[in-house]
């Protein structure tokens, strides 16, 4: 658990700079605290006492120590710990847990299928999200029509996508995995482990296909139609205008897209290898995140798994420090 | 206002007196894990007892799968929230006994009038659930697997039923296939660490931990690495990448594709009983679980749950408790239960009972698992298990098992990895739980 929540509090992190707050409104607040000089730096101090931000700020910070710190702090007890699961027992036993976690190689394929599973993912949502809002983009009737469809499926439970998907693709009873077959194509994703890392890379990124989707078809749009023309009246066609002068527009988005579809592999797609392989066959499909979970709720082995959640917070946090660091700065977002 | 306010003391004392009569019978919490079918049976059982006496209530509450009931109990026991009685498998029996969490089902009929009589029990069940003939759970619903067929199949390849021993059952299983009778001539169960090996080494009498398979102390080691159950992983890798056993996977329970007549057999819990029979369309029987040759086969050991009394209740609440496991122990309650769901009885007192009804006669597949349990007298290789962090054991042998039948590794090695794994687990249990049984 502590892992989801820092990925929870990871994803707000990383979508900080749509939570800003916007110009006029900011406006407005600095006119009420009566502060005339704070219009010229944006970093200064608005509020003169502290009791007013103190209240805005306090429901926040209430629901983050709540599901963040306490459950973190716990965690990191945890990890060094050894104990029963009712409590019955606790021993302290240094870095054991950690020490051996480094030792398993299960840990370490796990880690291997992340990677790859992260990347792939990455991949296949991005190139696809980038297809459909080219193309959404160029379609001229119905634009509407397609833009709902395609909107669709994040709206559905990622437990009902990953059952969905795994029932579809079951060698024995799937309609897709039939179809297959009927190719040629041996598919078994219960017997092979890259048939079943291919189908949770699927319904992961199927998943997270249409929120790339927004991002992408809001920057392809704020993309300016006077550069777009000049283009044309030289010649260049719809590809071409794509890759030569949106694409490169679009880049703060791609950047910002790539980060936030890191996070989603990395910490919410637990409910959809759940659904769909729970982490089989033979830990093919374990990734990081479910084996915390498995290894803390299914097994009950607690050390292990929230000395799992502490390696996992770690990387959340670089991930937060990266993007804050390395692309907020570099990537010019007014396009 | 005067008649407002008589009107409302009115009403007030007309609930107070509401809640004393609602108090008078006392209530207590059971958390089980049956869904379902036996869900139902659950709560059937539970009305049963309720409306036998009028002094407790029962409240039977379905909590989801065996780890999800324990995973409640746990994050209930520790928020000091605990129901009087949880169901939990015979995989979590240290777990459980260690957790400081219960009181053993022998103490508490001890202090209620209701003394427990072990003798009544059958011996697997005991020999699983006591420690040192005082039982810590009571037995509730008790299993063991054996193998389902498609008779219509069997016929169709050219055989009457399966063979006793494997040497036997492989050809036809391999001939259903061939002959093209069934593209599945057999589906891997999911529980197939306990029906293909624990089982296993019980039936054929191999040791699968040292000490008795743990019964004699934490300081265990597996030792399953070798000889016959290597031959048995071997077998299994055979008849899975031949594609004579194959593999529901996951959004399919592996006991549908016998019962939808597209796998032949299933070795599979007793209590599929009641899903084979709401399901199957065809002529299906069931036999004894097949050993090996040469070998005259010992008592299979016992799966399902048993029923644990947490502490921290009032004196009351465990009257009520041991009212509960007293008509639980009943012969009618017990033979009851059996008919209904397929579970066994727990006492040789309900088997005879159902016996002399003649409902073995009339079901001759019920008795199986019975005689199957009963058979000889245990040795030290079947009096069951007694293994400390069970769960992760497990979960480390068929994910080792597993890896040797998608060939990432050699049989002898994914079984040696699962020793080491396994060993590890028992070491971490032994250094927190060390000074106890």
């Amino acid at each position: 658990m502590p892992a989801r929540n820092s990925a929870a509090t990871l994803s707000v992190a990383a979508s900080g700079g749509g939570l800003r707050l916007r110009w006029p409104l900011r406006r407005s607040f600095i006119r009420r605290t009566g502060d005339a000089q704070a219009e010229s730096g944006l970093k200064r101090a608005h509020f003169r006492e502290w009791r007013l931000p103190f209240w805005l700020l306090a429901p926040q910070l209430f629901i983050l120590l709540l599901f963040f710190f306490i459950p973190s702090i716990r965690a990191l007890i945890q990890a060094f710990q050894l104990t029963d699961p009712f409590g019955a027992t606790t021993q302290w036993v240094g870095f054991q847990n950690f020490a051996r976690l480094f030792r398993s190689s299960v840990y370490w394929s796990s880690v291997q299928v992340t990677l790859i599973f992260t990347l792939a993912q990455n991949v296949l949502t991005l190139s696809v999200a980038l297809v459909l809002a080219f193309a959404s983009n160029h379609i001229l009737r119905g634009r509407g029509a397609y833009r709902t469809v395609l909107l669709l499926p994040y709206a559905i439970a990622p437990a009902i996508a990953g059952i969905m998907l795994a029932f579809l693709f079951n060698p024995r009873v799937g309609p897709v995995a039939h179809m297959l077959q009927g190719l040629g194509f041996d598919w078994d994703p219960n017997r092979n482990s890259s048939h079943a890392l291919a189908l949770i890379v699927m319904a992961a990124s199927w998943k997270h296909i249409c929120y790339n989707y927004i991002f992408l078809i809001a920057a392809l749009l704020s993309v300016p139609h006077s550069i777009l023309e000049s283009a044309y009246l030289d010649g260049a066609g719809p590809i071409q205008r794509f890759l030569r002068i949106s694409l490169p527009m679009i880049a703060p988005t791609l950047f910002f897209l790539i980060v936030i579809n890191f996070v989603y592999g990395l910490f919410e797609t637990f409910a959809i290898v759940d659904a769909t392989t729970r982490g089989g066959p033979a830990g093919a499909t374990s990734i990081l995140v479910y084996k915390v979970y498995q290894d803390g709720f299914v097994t009950l082995d607690l050390g292990s798994s929230a000395a799992q959640s502490v390696v996992l917070m770690a990387l959340a946090l670089f991930l937060t420090f990266a993007q804050f660091r390395f692309i907020e700065r570099r990537v010019n977002y007014s396009v | 206002m005067r008649p407002f306010y008589s009107a409302l003391a009115g009403a007030g004392a007309v609930l107070l007196a509401g809640l004393a009569s609602a108090q008078a019978a006392t209530e207590i919490e059971f958390w089980h894990a049956m869904s379902g079918a036996l869900g139902e049976r659950v709560d059937e059982l539970v009305k049963k007892f309720n409306d036998s006496q009028k002094d407790y209530v029962v409240k039977a509450v379905a909590k989801g799968t065996y780890d999800e009931v324990l995973n409640g109990t746990i994050a209930a026991y520790r928020a000091k929230r605990q129901p009087e009685i949880v169901q939990s498998n015979e995989r979590s029996f240290l777990t459980m006994v260690n957790s400081g969490a219960i009181l053993p089902t022998s103490e508490l009929m001890a202090q209620q009038g209701h003394p427990i009589d072990v003798s009544k029990f059958i011996a697997p069940v005991v020999s699983y659930y006591a420690i040192d003939g005082k039982l810590q759970a009571m037995p509730f619903n008790s299993s063991t697997p054996i193998l389902f067929y498609n008779r219509d199949h069997f016929k169709a390849a050219g055989f009457d039923k399966p063979g006793a021993t494997w040497q036997e059952l492989e050809p036809q299983l391999d001939a259903i296939k061939a002959k093209g009778v069934s593209k599945c001539a057999m589906v891997l169960p999911g529980d197939y660490e306990w029906s293909f090996l624990e089982n296993y080494s019980a039936v054929n009498d191999i040791p699968y931990a040292t000490k008795r398979n743990g019964m004699d102390g934490l300081d265990t080691n597996f030792v399953f690495n070798k000889g016959k159950l290597v031959g048995q992983v071997e077998r299994m890798k055979r008849l899975v990448s031949s594609g004579v056993m194959q593999l529901a996977g996951q959004g399919i329970i592996p006991i549908q594709l016998f019962t939808s007549g597209e796998c032949s057999t299933i070795i599979a819990s007793t209590a599929s009983h009641a899903a084979v029979v709401a399901a199957a369309k065809f002529d299906w029987s069931a036999v004894e679980l097949p050993y090996e040759q040469g070998v005259s086969p010992r008592n299979s050991v016992i799966g399902g749950a048993a029923l644990w009394t947490l502490k921290g209740h009032t004196p009351e609440k465990y009257k009520a408790i041991a009212a509960f496991y007293d008509f639980l122990a009943k012969t009618d309650t017990q033979v009851w239960w059996h008919q209904a769901t397929g579970y066994v009885p727990v006492t040789t007192a309900a088997y005879d009972a159902a016996k002399a009804q003649g409902y073995y006669q009339k079901n001759p597949t019920r008795e199986i698992a019975v005689l199957q349990l009963m058979r000889g007298t245990p040795s030290d290789n079947s009096l069951g298990f007694r293994i400390g962090n069970s769960n992760q054991i497990n979960v480390a042998i068929m994910e080792e098992v597993s890896a040797a039948f998608l060939d990432k590794k050699p049989v002898q090695q994914a079984l040696d990895d699962a020793v080491s794994r396994g060993d590890e687990a028992l070491r971490r249990y032994e250094q927190l739980n060390a000074g106890k049984k």
